[in-house]
């Protein structure tokens, strides 16, 4: 069997991504988790892990000012489209693209670009498989950057042993940590919740994931939270023809599994049956 | 006062607190700086009076000059200016604007042109307070330039309250680098907590002071609570877990209009808050 890689996103935060796919993990034999919401990692939480592995990630490079060989003539200060370089050639770190142009117009050879490490990258083995997953360091840039990476090593994971399934648990928002989430995934799941500004915002992400050739379906969570919210979303799902695979209504043992740490279907077994959760599964699988 | 309200975690309430406090207490400017998926226009339902595009430049290759020496790709760092077999390719939207490639051509075959990335609406509510949004287009991978040209466009501004992005990476920190203060609005649930303990760590490295909303109390466990306790963090006001809150904000509406006691709170928080910029 090829292998088959599954992202969850959202649009809008705190939907239920995370804890869908901590549910669905016991439904896929022979798997590899990836969780790139990098800058929020939280599938580590509901797992006993173990790590096997840990790299620094180099996301861009920073430029390091010798002020000793520094003639102030600022051309670097003029130069640097991005506000990163005061007048007194001091390097404000948040706003540094590393585009690497104030090591080019200096004369003198004062700055060089140098690796700077803005986050970690680790391989976990889980109960269920092994895990991929990073932290960027709070504040700093390059997230895309690194959840490729974390895909990246995922996929050599996967095919070194075989798997059959990557699940890819996404971030929210639309941009490059989201676009890096779900290119070349074979499926995405859409985790939404029956609200205005869910609507609002599931437009948007499928706007963007509709650019990609990959299959899109849609889960509405906290289904019963509002029949007016739930409306505004089955119509677009039906004007659109994305397929809506599951609704799953407020539960609070999904809350009480999390705390408990434990796979919400592991230990609110009967709920995820009432729902119909394994019709969900064979839709994903496509059986 | 400029006060950043952010979260970590999405979904939290953010936009909740941020909107309701804009509506109830007014006297500031609200900034909706989630540019990837705005919302609290939804709420507030600001009249628009003005919208702006914001532009980001990108190389035009004059294919004519060029001689395909590929020193604008060997320079880029994003990977935006590719020279192929017979001519160089451009991802405009890989192109962060630098000027790179322009400074390394030897044949001077390279200008820029703008292209846009997203817009700001700026309007104002039936009450006649003031609010701006920043929508990023879909497809662009930051919205970035659009929170700093918000910034700009409120340097000036008395009292901004800037609804931020989730999670911690380079948005968020273009959304609250300009505050002076910021409220943490937190989920008492594990993930809640995890990703507050994210943004501590960065707002403290920002150097930026802050304080903590409560938001669904009594949802989750006690550990959000004890771990404000142990790191002397102040908790302005605690909003329980209702469900006639979350079935009224998902038909759009600002609690402070559907419960008097919601809007007390905001109240309360918004003098707690003001109150400290003049101490």
């Amino acid at each position: 069997m090829s292998l088959k890689e599954i992202a969850i996103v959202s649009g809008k935060g705190g939907t239920g991504k995370t804890t869908l796919l901590a549910s669905m993990i016991p439904y896929f034999d022979n798997m590899v988790l990836a969780d790139c919401d990098v800058d929020a990692p939280d599938l580590h939480i509901l797992m006993e892990e173990e790590d096997l592995d840990q790299q620094d990630f180099v996301g861009l490079q920073r430029p390091v000012i010798d002020l000793d060989k520094c003639i102030h003539c600022m051309k670097c200060v003029n130069h640097c489209r991005f506000d990163a370089l005061t007048d007194d050639i001091q390097l404000l770190t948040a706003k540094c693209e590393g585009c690497a142009v104030c090591e080019l117009v200096c004369p003198t050879g004062a700055i060089v670009m140098e690796d700077y490490a803005v986050g970690k990258i680790t391989r976990s083995q889980t109960p269920y498989g092994k895990m991929v997953h990073a932290r960027l360091i709070p504040g700093e840039e390059t997230s895309g950057k690194l959840v490729a990476e974390v895909r990246n090593k995922a996929k050599e994971t996967a095919q070194k042993e075989e798997a059959d399934w990557i699940l890819i648990d996404g971030s929210p928002g639309i941009a490059c940590n989201v676009i890096a989430s779900i290119t070349g995934v074979d499926t995405v799941l859409i985790v939404i919740e029956p609200t205005l500004a869910g609507l609002h915002d599931l437009e948007r992400v499928y706007d963007l994931v509709k650019r990609f050739s990959t299959e899109v379906m849609v889960v509405l969570n906290k289904s019963d939270l509002s029949d007016k919210g739930r409306q505004g979303i089955l119509d677009f799902c039906q004007k659109k023809d994305i397929e809506l695979i599951l609704e799953i209504p407020f539960e609070r043992a999904l809350v009480e599994a999390v705390v408990e740490k434990e796979l919400p279907s592991l230990y609110a077994a009967d709920f995820f049956k009432t729902i119909g959760f394994e019709d969900m599964i064979k839709a994903v699988k496509g059986e | 006062m400029k006060l950043a309200v952010l979260s970590g975690k999405g979904g939290t309430g953010k936009t909740t607190i941020a909107s309701n406090l804009f509506h109830s207490y007014g006297q500031a400017i609200l900034m909706d700086a989630d540019v990837e998926e705005p919302n609290s226009h939804l709420f507030i339902q600001p009249s628009i009076h003005h919208s702006s595009l914001v532009s980001r430049g990108y190389p035009m290759v004059d294919q004519d000059q060029c001689d395909l020496c590929g020193l604008c790709g060997d320079f880029c760092r994003f990977n935006a200016i590719l020279p192929a077999k017979k001519e160089v390719l451009v991802s405009k939207e890989l192109c962060h604007d630098c000027g790179g490639c322009k400074l390394v051509c030897p044949q001077d075959a390279i200008q820029y042109k703008q292209r846009s990335i997203g817009k700001i609406h700026e309007g104002v509510t039936q009450e006649g307070q003031p609010m701006l949004y920043g929508k990023l287009n879909v497809g662009e991978i930051s919205g970035v330039p659009i929170i700093e040209k918000m910034h700009q466009m409120t340097e000036d501004a008395d009292r901004v309250i800037i609804d931020s992005p989730p999670g911690t990476a380079c948005t968020t920190v273009a959304a609250i680098e300009v505050a002076d203060y910021a409220l943490i609005v937190a989920e008492p649930t594990p993930f809640g907590l995890s990703d507050m303990q994210m943004v501590v760590e960065m707002l403290e490295e920002m150097d930026i002071p802050f304080g903590v909303v409560v938001n669904k109390a009594g949802l989750g466990d006690d550990n959000l609570h004890a771990f404000c306790r142990d790191k002397g963090l102040e908790i302005f006001t605690e909003i329980p877990f209702k469900r006639e809150y979350a079935q009224k904000s998902a038909e759009g509406r600002l609690l402070s209009d559907v419960d008097p006691d919601f809007h007390r709170k905001m109240m309360e928080l918004g003098q707690k808050i003001w109150d400290r910029e003049e101490a």
